[in-house]
């Protein structure tokens, strides 16, 4: 596997000095993609705070929405695996989650019976604010069109409805709007799935809402689709090695988060990051770093040695080597097999430990 | 490389040892004086000071992604103990995986032991482990409210079967024992039950809860697993529930069990205020059943978070949420539940909770299984176990703390007449010679020729918190890794399991079950003897014969 200098083939040593010298003189040096294994993701932390680097990953966005909401105002995740088995109605919200996941309806209802499950109705789906998917055939799925409204007012008239609260103004709300409350309310176990990365905070905040009101009476849970990019696997990993989530940055080796503040993208576009050293290097999905900041690229693709200033082509976990990574029927962390045997390519973890090696300490952190 | 500890106060209760001497180290464990010639490498004088073992923590939630959810709940818990005087440092990092191994090794602890993995997540717990540096750790691993059990158990499986499926579930997960977590009470949670005692049934599978305890105990001990079956009994917080842990002590039939954070357990019914301790009865019960061991789960007043895969008891729990905010994982079998709360003083109930803790542990006679433990984060944070001691070893100090809780609390606490203030040698029992030996751990928890080298020397100080809040040395495997309070040296230990054999049949059915039910190819969840990415990570435990 090699690596490039400004598009010329380079020597090992050579360019993995050069990354050191690149990111270890920057002021704000920034470790964004992240496109990686758990193994990857630790050695990234422990590089960044070396540096004094800020660490996000791509789905950041969707990670951050959905930790901030938890801090400040509680959770109710489902597991899969208990949408899946225990779930008598299923509300999937607008477009997104079909769109992202296209066995996700299938996967959720299989044609088996699962696991014994509370109440004693058939189980629902209902597509809020989504047309009928082709994938369903002819299973019962209830369909709650948009009729102009945009998707979070039909969620907040939803949960205006799940509480009873008086609509005051534009008049009665939606005749199915109103009887998906009675629905949801009588439910054993209804569960919201939905994708952080296409709801707005204050949207996914009404549905946390509407759950913990329903909680008082029945039982209720959400079910957030997985991040790209094991986005789940990077941000637990950050949550264990420095007790904040991504969008973090490391000053004097402590952790320093901010969702806003710490966007790569935003401080790439704004000129406040003066490095970046961006990962991809998972097999099912490839990302581009943001143009615009002097890059280190960690690429499990060969052929893009022009792509940025220091190329390192690296192995892709799970085709190159067994990796752990956050697995979405599992809702956790699991482990993948390497698809073929390994091909010599350097891991993730392993090169990044040489460039953090090669870092000098008195140039690590900030000013 | 022989280390000599000239001239301390050697605290070694598992040998009858309270004396000054010295204590030899050689090439990682605890060696016999040697012979004259033999001049030591190194020594340290340590006279006038306190020479133990390294401390063993039976009970800690420190891993898993029920701790890393916690943590991202409550990232501010550290700052805001901190302000209230918790030795921890007021920065999210406090909590990190570093930071706990760090911490503990600064109080002496060498081995800590994770009670509750959850099976298809037992990667990241044992991940996340093998980050924690310098002491050595084990996993249990929590059975009793999965689906798999709960159908063997329906279906009447041999007690053969049931084996196969703990050793496998050992085996995969790399733990060292089995939990048991309100037996039944998460399983029927979802079928929207709100309580849960040791004769209900869960729906659908009919089966109780004693039946699960049971048929779970009889395996682990069936299998040879030396550390009984951990279990958190149902009914934990609620008035009258020493009863639940008197018939779980009972439902044990004379085989070894071991009851977790007891203190939770401890409430009489009666009176004004239709709360009392029942302690003594508790203590009583403890006395009479040697087949039985408990931790204390002790409470202290301030800011912390509970965390418990007794998810019936969270969500029922989570109205007094301090501050006001919860999270609820619906997961497979047990699931999780995360409610930050704060124990005050002016609080009847959080005083008597804490008073009750002490009054187990200070009415028990046979304290090798009445091990201490606060049930870390439930009860209070680890780094504050420092100040339990403080109140077993000095009755001043809980009279002084008896003085700022509730006049009505104060009068059903009988703390007041009790006068007994523990030993160096009972400490050390409570905090390494009894847990170790519990846990099936024999090298460690004492000081006798062929231990590990695992030692922990304090400055003996009338302020007990101060003096056991950080060591003067600590060593590890024979290394020194804290000096004056410090860690000077980061090492990584190990972590221990127990692999008893199964059945390959066994497999292939939970294969199916995952694939059928899941989605999931079980195989994706098995925790790699590649995990920690050091050689030598796990060391088995031998299942006793």
């Amino acid at each position: 596997m090699a690596m490039y200098l400004k598009g010329e083939r380079a020597e090992e040593a050579s360019a993995l000095a050069r990354a050191a010298e690149l990111l270890g003189q920057a002021r704000l040096p920034v470790i964004g993609g992240l496109l990686t294994d758990i193994a990857g993701a630790e050695a990234a932390l422990a590089l960044a705070r070396k540096l004094g680097a800020v660490i996000d990953h791509d789905a950041g966005e969707a990670l951050t929405r959905s930790t901030r909401l938890a801090r400040e105002t509680g959770a109710c995740p489902a597991s899969f695996g208990e949408a899946r088995n225990r779930a008598d109605l299923v509300v999937l919200i607008g477009d997104a989650p079909l769109a992202r996941d296209p066995k996700l309806i299938n996967e959720l209802f299989p044609a088996e019976e699962g696991l014994p499950r509370p109440g004693d109705k058939p189980r629902e789906l209902v597509m809020l604010g989504s047309a009928r998917p082709r994938t369903v055939g002819d299973m019962p799925v209830t369909t709650i069109p948009l009729k102009g409204d945009d998707l979070p007012t039909v969620i907040a008239r939803l949960a205006m409805a799940v509480a009873g609260r008086p609509v005051g103004g534009e008049g009665k709300l939606d005749g199915k709007i109103m009887r998906l409350a009675e629905l949801l309310r009588g439910a054993a176990f209804p569960v919201f799935v939905y994708s952080a990365a296409d709801l707005e905070e204050p949207v996914i905040h009404v549905i946390l809402d509407m759950v913990r009101h329903l909680c008082l009476t029945t039982r209720a849970a959400t079910l957030t689709l997985a991040t790209s990019g094991n986005g789940d696997g990077v941000n637990l990993c950050s949550a264990w090695t420095c007790g904040l989530p991504v969008r973090t940055r490391f000053i004097d080796g402590l952790p320093e988060h901010d969702p806003w503040l710490y966007a790569a993208a935003r401080l790439i576009d704004s000129g406040e990051a003066d490095a970046l050293l961006y990962v991809d290097a998972l097999e099912a999905e490839g990302a581009t770093p943001p143009p615009g900041v002097r890059t280190v690229l960690l690429t499990r693709d060969q052929g893009r040695r022009a792509a940025a200033e220091i190329v390192i082509e690296v192995a892709s976990a799970a085709r190159d080597h067994d990796a752990e990574l956050y697995l979405p029927r599992l809702s956790g962390i699991g482990v993948v097999k390497a698809a073929q045997a390994g091909s010599g390519a350097p891991t993730v973890a392993a090169t990044l430990a040489r460039i953090a090696d090669l870092v000098p300490l008195a140039e690590a952190g900030p000013c | 490389m022989l280390i000599r500890l000239k001239g301390g106060r050697v605290i070694d209760p598992a040998h009858d040892r309270d004396a000054v001497g010295d204590v030899f180290i050689d090439d990682g464990r605890i060696v016999a004086a040697p012979g004259n010639g033999c001049a030591p490498d190194e020594t340290y004088d340590v006279s006038g000071k306190v020479v133990m073992a390294g401390a063993v923590d039976v009970h800690s939630h420190i891993a898993g992604s029920n701790v890393t959810m916690a943590r991202l709940l409550m990232p501010e818990l550290p700052a805001l103990a901190a302000k209230k005087g918790a030795a921890i440092a007021p920065t999210p990092a406090a909590w990190s995986a570093f930071a706990t191994g760090i911490r503990y090794a600064e109080m002496g602890y060498t081995t800590v032991i994770e009670p509750a993995v959850i099976p298809t997540h037992a990667i990241e717990a044992q991940r996340e482990l093998s980050r924690i540096p310098i002491i050595d750790v084990g996993g249990l691993v929590i059975l009793g409210n999965d689906d798999f059990t709960l159908g063997l158990l329906h279906d009447r499986a041999g007690p053969s079967e049931v084996e196969d499926y703990v050793a496998w579930t050992l085996a995969h997960s790399k733990c060292l024992g089995i939990k048991l977590i309100n037996a039944g009470g998460s399983a029927a949670f979802k079928f929207n039950a709100r309580t849960f005692g040791l004769d209900d049934e869960v729906p659908a599978y009919g089966v109780t809860s004693r039946a699960i305890l049971q048929g779970l105990q009889r395996a682990v001990t069936a299998l040879g697993v030396p550390h009984p079956i951990h279990v958190h009994c149902n009914n934990l917080g609620i008035a009258g529930n020493a009863d639940t842990a008197v018939a779980t002590m009972e439902a044990a039939e004379g085989l070894p069990m071991h009851l977790a954070h007891i203190q939770f357990y401890g409430y009489g019914a009666e009176g004004p205020k239709g709360l009392t301790s029942a302690a003594p009865r508790l203590a009583e019960a403890i006395k009479r059943h040697p087949n039985i061991s408990v931790d204390i789960g002790q409470v202290l007043f301030g800011q912390t978070l509970t965390l418990s895969a007794d998810i019936l008891r969270q969500f029922d729990g989570r109205g007094a949420a301090s501050p006001r905010k919860w999270e609820i994982i619906q997961g497979e079998g047990n699931g999780t539940g995360i409610v930050p709360y704060k124990y005050r003083a002016k609080n009847f109930v959080n005083a008597m909770q804490w008073s009750i803790g002490l009054e187990i542990m200070l009415l028990a006679e046979d304290l090798w299984r009445v091990l201490f433990s606060t049930d870390h984060p439930n009860g209070a944070l680890f780094v504050r176990y420092p100040e339990i001691i403080h109140l077993l070893m000095d009755k001043d100090e809980r009279a002084r703390m008896l003085d700022r809780v509730p006049p009505e609390a104060r009068e059903l606490s009988n703390l007041p007449g009790i006068a007994r203030e523990f030993t160096l040698s009972e400490i050390a029992i409570v905090t390494r010679a009894g847990p170790a030996r519990r846990l099936g751990l024999a090298d460690r928890g004492h000081l006798g020729a062929g231990a590990v080298a695992d030692v922990a020397v304090y400055t003996d100080r009338a302020d007990k918190t101060a003096m056991f809040g950080s060591a003067d040395l600590v060593f590890k495997d024979g290394r020194l890794v804290v000096k004056d309070g410090e860690v000077v040296d980061i090492s990584f230990g190990q972590a221990f399991q127990v692999a008893p054999d199964f059945d390959a049949a066994i497999e292939r059915k939970l294969a199916h079950f995952y694939d059928r039910y899941y989605g999931v190819n079980s195989s994706s969840f098995g925790v790699p003897a590649t995990i920690a990415a050091r050689p030598d990570r796990f060391q088995t435990v031998p299942c006793l014969s």
